[in-house]
């Protein structure tokens, strides 16, 4: 097996109070596009609006527009819709902790507050002017999944706006 | 000469924190608490600096924001900051403070010698004097200007500091923290809405903080510990609400503490906005109003009450309402003799009986003649039927009081004139906008906080439910009363009247205005400068206005304001920018390989956002250098490249290669599976949008790569295309630009080279002829091979999951090693598609056509495609079009260099030509310089000689006009 190479191979680590930004990558990230119907047939139950997440069946499923749905696990037989392997497309970085929220807000014009964004919900935004998509996972616990040719310069505004709280 | 001292009234500073600071060169201390304005007076420091235009000797005018005159330059080298607002900076130990505007010294400035020209330097002087005699003669007065007038100096030096931006949300916001705004605040946090309250001060209260009451601080307290018991109430202190945009997005300057930005520049979108911004008091006008020690009878009032500082012995005020005695009435109860110029002919019997217990003599129906002394003033000489002299430290004025109206002004709300109150209120609010306390010119505290509590209640929803508020137990207010003076100063001293302190705008200068047509309020402020520079006219706008107004005959209300626009107060540059600066300005587009570049000499170069390894220091330390040796190892045997930052799209679909015969030029319903097609693709409107090649993968999957530059808007088209226009078409597309690395392997050994990386795969010209595409797994991971070619040589690019391409690149260069195999950079990758003449992004300008590019005959004629029909209207069509050619250089060792303007052999070298150089190259093959143009008539001109003008330079050179295709025109190593 060829060696995998993470596009955050030469970021520097980043350790913080109240704060942890880490990549977590490992992770099978499949598009799945088609009718509603489609959808339903190939993935069983898929989530019924955007910005909510699913997890069905040990797998994360994220609706990305009324036809696409991105899934985070092992990838599903689905003759019935179209299927594109994404998993190398996105660096994922996990953002956690008390903080966590108080970074996200210096970097992307969304309400992170816990009423308003709270786990199993997800947002797609931009980073540095970047595309990327926030998905709340826990209490104050974030992945960001940013395009991998900007994942560096996404790293390093993450880890620039949590500055204040870095040990 | 000390006018002030500092006294043991209890009040707002830390006496057992005492600071040091600098000021001019001398070292002074004050009190954790104090602002920079109330230390420098408490050390008996009243001229702080000159004024603008005349040089005159400046002191501090008030105790706020409003501030026109004490602006000091703080900080050094890159954290210098000019104009800082002494009277609302906090007191830090170690700051350092210099005067402004003068030379050599403060006390004796040569520059001083402008007041004796004042009688010439009116207003509009400069637009007068300085036109002529030449035309360009401003270029030559200008430095000297601005070096003998202005404010302070900014400096060259990188600043240092840190800006940050942050997003926020709320439920309520709330501007100033005074009475009405506390009040609002905990109203509205006792709903348990998100709630921010925003005080520009360093300490919550507003005008509470200069009462000097006990009940009130008492008050403000209870307020501010329930605030911070909320948990989701944000108080922010030392926060300017700078400008309020479209759908209630207010932007806030923070100066945070104990944090490492100096400023943050916060973006907050709130659900209601309560304004409660206050008001800032007017000064009178009359003859030397500026001299030092001449001030705001409010900022007497607040530096007696929060800072301890007093004038030494004897104040007057001079007043034409009612809240002037608050002052007059607090420095008599501290031990300092008050006199009162009282514009007014009658006064309430409770002001007339309190000034007689405290021993305060008024003089009814006068005002300020003159003001005496310069750099201190030492008295006044009343005017009207008292036309006394009286020696005093400090004079204090009150023209009356002007809410700060600003914010409700920023989307575009008039304010109205009031004449109950003399003063301009907000003209409405904004749907969701609410306004309470002196914004509205409600001047009573109790009124106010009971306006606060109401504006809070009409913000929510469900606002029954919420506790009534505590109200201070302090005497019901004082009904507030006004006589409007606009003018107190004699005719023969109008030119020592000022009305704008910190332009140097006096009576005469608006007399002057008025006398010249200026009649606008718009047109008055461009003439005289009234209103500009960093406090923006927030004390002398409305007096200059009703000014205005009078000589108009009009009432005021009639004469408007000016335009209130963000920012309320100055903001730097910095922290407009925030972390936008440098390296941070724009995001980095990295390749998949950019760490193995880096770690094996490449050098980069920019192409739009991506970073591109430019080339290899194995070939050479310069491009110039490197790229002939890469394009060698092309030419002559197999060199490896980076081309991930090709646009890649999954098409997939039962009607894919039906979409992709619609927005393709050429057709491709019927390209078999394992094969590429070149295709180039139009805009609607028939102008060439991009080239690429296309892949099919299955029946109903394709592989479709675009050029680099383009990559973005492709995609965005074909979606576009699929949402609006073709919504019955069963296709889907994905970028795949991220998920996918590519590398070009190109040259005549680039077969075997391929051959030894993957053994087991048959890649012979059989089973994989030019434009062929084969797929398999290689160590478990899917490759795509195109037989394709950008350098014209045989050439395969191997495409494959972006997180396994530095590991599949370098497996290729290890097995192909013994043939001597090497990578090749950008600049070689561009010069040999120039010799092969495949047009590229400096080729494409967004006005090509398919014919201009030579291509028009691969179009169908017989399909219907994107931009058929325009294709063909006339303009597209015109014999002249500036069309692609080839140019060869005809003197040796001349270089063509790109964005040469081409002119005929016979042309005379002027103007804008017949064409220009789009790329250009030193040939490996020809040993010339080439390169691609595009030229008037393009290919009819093949064989004419040129001459390619580079005037930067002033470069001639020689050249001629041939074919874009430099080397193997028949397409053979291709096919090998």
């Amino acid at each position: 097996m060829l060696k995998r190479v993470s596009a955050l191979a030469s970021a520097i680590t980043f350790t913080g109070n109240g704060l942890n930004i880490a990549e977590a990558p490992d992770f099978t990230l499949t598009q799945y596009a088609g009718s509603e119907k489609e959808l339903k047939k190939a993935l069983g139950k898929i989530p019924a609006r955007m910005s909510v997440s699913l997890e069905h069946d040990r797998r994360t499923q994220l609706r990305i527009n009324p036809t696409q749905i991105w899934v985070i696990g092992e990838p599903v037989e689905a003759e019935a819709c179209i299927s594109t392997p994404l998993s190398s497309s996105r660096t994922r970085i996990v953002v956690e902790g008390e903080n966590a929220r108080f970074v996200l807000a210096k970097l992307s014009a969304i309400d992170f507050h816990p009423k308003q964004f709270k786990a199993d919900t997800f947002v797609q935004t931009a980073i540095h002017h970047t595309p990327a998509l926030i998905h709340c996972v826990g209490e104050n616990a974030f992945h960001i999944y940013a395009m991998r040719t900007f994942a560096l310069s996404v790293w390093e505004a993450v880890t620039d706006a949590a500055l204040e709280f870095s040990a | 000469m000390t006018a002030f001292k500092r006294i043991d009234k209890p009040s707002h500073i830390n006496r057992t924190k005492q600071i040091s600071f600098q000021f001019d060169g001398k070292m002074f201390n004050g009190f954790v608490g104090d602002t920079l304005a109330s230390a420098l007076l408490a050390n008996g420091k009243t001229l702080l600096g000159r004024s603008f235009k005349y040089h005159r000797p400046r002191g501090i005018i008030g105790a706020g924001i409003e501030e026109s005159n004490a602006l000091l330059t703080t900080g050094s080298d890159g954290r210098t900051e000019p104009n800082t607002i002494s009277t609302t900076a906090e007191l830090k130990s170690g700051i350092t403070a210099k005067s402004q505007n003068a030379w050599p010294s403060l006390n004796f400035d040569l520059m001083a010698v402008n007041q004796l020209l004042s009688p010439i330097f009116g207003a509009g002087f400069y637009y007068k004097t300085f036109m002529g005699p030449l035309k360009k003669s401003w270029m030559m007065y200008e430095p000297i200007i601005r070096k003998a007038a202005g404010l302070g100096a900014a400096v060259p030096d990188v600043d240092s500091a840190r800006y940050e931006m942050r997003y926020m949300f709320c439920d309520v916001l709330i501007i100033g923290s005074g009475p009405a705004g506390l009040a609002a605040a905990v109203t509205a946090a006792r709903s348990g809405a998100r709630v921010v309250l925003v005080e520009q001060d360093f300490e919550f209260g507003g005008s509470i903080l200069s009462s000097g009451s006990e009940e009130l601080e008492r008050w403000r307290k209870a307020q501010i510990a329930e605030l911070e018991k909320s948990p989701e109430v944000r108080l922010l202190k030392r926060t300017t609400a700078q400008g309020i945009y479209d759908q209630n997005l207010a932007v806030l300057s923070l100066t945070p503490e104990n944090h490492p930005a100096l400023k943050i520049t916060e973006q907050l979108r709130a659900r209601t906005i309560i304004m409660a911004t206050g008001a800032i008091e007017r000064p009178l006008v009359f003859a030397n109003n500026d001299r030092p020690g001449v001030m705001l009878a409010s900022a007497l009032r607040t530096y007696l009450n929060r800072f301890s500082v007093v004038p030494k012995k004897r104040a007057v005020i001079v007043t034409n309402n009612d809240s002037a005695y608050s002052t007059a009435f607090d420095l008599a109860e501290n031990d300092v003799a008050v006199t009162v110029a009282e514009h007014r002919g009658t006064l309430s019997g409770n002001l007339l009986a309190r000034a007689a217990q405290l021993g305060i003599a008024i003089f009814p129906n006068c005002g300020i003649a003159d003001v005496i002394g310069e750099k201190q003033m030492r008295g006044v000489r009343l005017s009207g039927r008292h036309a006394v002299t009286i020696e005093c430290d400090v004079l204090g004025m009150s023209g009356g009081w002007s809410p700060a109206v600003h914010l409700t002004s920023h989307g575009g709300i008039k304010p109205k004139y009031n004449e109950q109150i003399a003063a301009f209120i907000p003209g409405g609010f904004a749907k969701s906008h609410f306004g309470a306390g002196a914004i509205n010119g409600t001047f009573g505290l109790l009124a106010a906080i009971r306006e606060g509590d109401a504006a809070a209640r009409a913000a929510l929803p469900d606002s029954k439910k919420i506790k009534e508020f505590d109200l201070p137990a302090v005497r019901e207010d004082r009904k507030y009363s006004i006589q409007p003076i606009w003018n107190a100063a004699e005719k023969s001293n109008e030119k020592y009247a000022f009305v704008d302190f910190q332009n140097d705008v006096t009576v005469k200068d608006i007399k002057g205005a008025h006398q010249e047509g200026y009649f606008s309020v718009e047109h008055l402020k461009r003439y005289t400068t009234l209103g500009m520079g960093t406090d923006q006219g927030k004390t002398s706008n409305v007096n200059a206005l009703a000014m205005m107004a009078d000589l108009r005959g009009l009432p005021l209300s009639q004469a408007g304001t000016t335009t209130f626009r963000p920012p309320y107060s100055p903001m730097t540059v910095g922290a407009i920018a925030a972390r936008s600066v440098g390296l941070r300005f724009k995001p980095k587009r990295l390749s998949p390989l950019h760490d193995w570049h880096v770690a094996h000499g490449a050098t980069f170069i920019e192409a739009g956002l991506w970073m591109r390894a430019w080339f290899y220091d194995w070939a050479g330390k310069t491009p110039e250098e490197a790229y002939i040796k890469e394009m060698e190892l092309v030419r002559q045997n197999v060199g490896i490249s980076d081309v991930s930052s090709l646009g890649k799209i999954d098409v997939q679909g039962s009607d894919a290669a039906e979409f992709l015969n619609r927005i393709y030029v050429n057709g491709f319903a019927k390209l078999p599976v394992g094969r590429a097609r070149y295709g180039v693709m139009l805009n609607d409107d028939g102008v060439v949008l991009d080239d690429g090649t296309t892949s099919r993968i299955t029946d109903t999957k394709f592989y479709m790569t675009t050029t680099t530059a383009q990559a973005g808007e492709v995609m965005s088209w074909l979606e576009y295309l699929l949402q609006m226009h073709w919504t019955d078409l069963n296709v889907h597309v994905t970028s795949l630009t991220d998920e996918w690395g590519g590398m070009a392997v190109s040259g005549p050994n680039s077969r075997r080279a391929l051959q030894l990386a993957f053994p087991e795969i048959d890649i012979t010209n059989e089973a994989l002829p030019y434009m062929g595409v084969i797929e398999f797994k290689f160590e478990g991971v899917e490759v795509r091979v195109l037989r394709l070619s950008f350098s014209g040589e045989l050439a395969y690019e191997v495409h494959c999951s972006a997180d396994y391409t530095t590991a599949l690149w370098e497996h290729i260069l290890k097995a192909a090693e013994l043939l001597g195999i090497k990578p090749y950079g950008l600049e070689a990758l561009a010069s040999l598609r120039i010799e092969k003449g495949h047009v590229a992004g400096a080729d494409l300008d967004h006005r090509n056509t398919l014919d201009d590019l030579g291509l028009g005959k691969m179009a169908g004629k017989d399909k219907a495609y994107i931009g058929k029909e325009l294709r063909f209207r006339e303009d597209c069509q015109a014999p002249e079009r500036w069309s692609l050619v080839g140019i060869e250089s005809m003197e040796e060792g001349a270089k063509l260099r790109g964005g040469a303007i081409l002119f005929a052999a016979t042309d005379e070298i002027k103007g804008h030509g017949r064409g220009y150089i789009t790329s250009v190259t030193w040939s490996t093959e020809l040993n010339k310089y080439i390169a691609l143009a595009l030229y008037n008539g393009g290919l009819k001109h093949e064989g004419e000689d040129i001459i390619c003008a580079f005037p930067l330079k002033n470069e001639n050179v020689k050249a001629r006009i041939v074919s874009p295709h430099f080397i193997d025109k028949q397409g053979e190593r291709l096919h090998a």
